[in-house]
């Protein structure tokens, strides 16, 4: 499938399985998805001007007016989703406790080396590496396809995968999308964009 | 904790729920470990070869594991 995708979509994959990970979470959703086109649009920080350049593809501008930037589609996924499991709690302690390891000791000669809240930050990597899409996601990217091949285009640019995005309403991603705009909205502007553009 | 779960506790109990317990957070440590001990490493120089070795894996398997997907060029 990723065969179709252009050279910037790829990089939206790349940067949402980046993003996932950085996050601690174990899967790639379609919420990875957004943010990884908000990054490759370089829709930055709070939403003022990024250091680099304003948007300057039809999906970064239809995301910008929106307000759809990278912290904003943090703060709602931790609103939407919480924090990700995974961490050493008190429950963890205890476990290690039972084997004798005093996890504050390692934790404290950890900081020692590397600075304090090292290990509290630290992300494992995911067993086996590579991190699943969640069916959603797979759906959102099918109907990116399906967008496409409807418009008569034969590859599969950023502005599909956001297409595809809205179409999953139900995602997390989509959801994020409606706080700010209708999705209806948000693919007209986005369609008219790719008219004007072509 | 009550006084029994304590002494279980503390006798290294037989439970093998505290004892799968200890594995699953010890995993998690493990993970976390790892992926601080590597990212120094790199930071450091080190190659994924000499970082591999270190570890007693491929070279293969701790790149993918920690390069986030990326091609693994050629690399001394």
């Amino acid at each position: 499938m990723f065969e179709r995708f252009t050279a910037s979509a790829r990089e939206v994959v790349v940067a949402a399985r980046h993003e996932a990970t950085q996050l601690g979470h174990r899967y790639i959703g379609t919420e990875h998805l957004l943010l990884g086109l908000v990054a490759i649009e370089h829709l930055g920080g709070d939403g003022s001007p990024s250091a680099a350049e304003p948007p300057a593809g039809p999906v970064g501008r239809v995301l910008a007016a929106a307000g759809i930037r990278s912290d904003y589609v943090k703060s709602e996924i931790a609103r939407l989703i919480g924090v990700c499991p995974g961490g050493l709690g008190e429950d963890e302690a205890d476990a290690l406790h039972s084997i004798g390891i005093d996890l504050d000791t390692v934790r404290s000669k950890l900081e020692d080396s590397f600075g304090e809240g090292v290990l509290d930050q630290a992300h494992g990597a995911p067993a086996g590496g590579r991190l699943p899409f969640t069916p959603r996601a797979k759906k959102a990217l099918a109907s990116s396809l399906r967008e496409a091949r409807r418009l008569g285009h034969d590859h599969l640019g950023v502005e599909h995968i956001l297409l595809g995005l809205i179409r999953e309403a139900d995602g997390v991603a989509g959801q994020i999308l409606a706080t700010k705009a209708p999705l209806r909205i948000l693919r007209e502007q986005l369609l008219n964009e790719l008219t004007r553009a072509a | 904790m009550t006084d029994a779960t304590e002494l279980a506790a503390d006798a290294g109990s037989a439970d093998p729920r505290v004892g799968l317990h200890a594995v699953r957070a010890l995993r998690i440590l493990l993970e976390k470990l790892e992926a601080i001990q590597v990212s120094h490493a790199r930071r450091q120089g080190w190659s994924w070869q000499e970082i591999a070795a270190s570890l007693g894996v491929s070279k293969q398997a701790v790149h993918q594991k920690h390069a986030g997907g990326r091609r693994l060029r050629r690399e001394r």
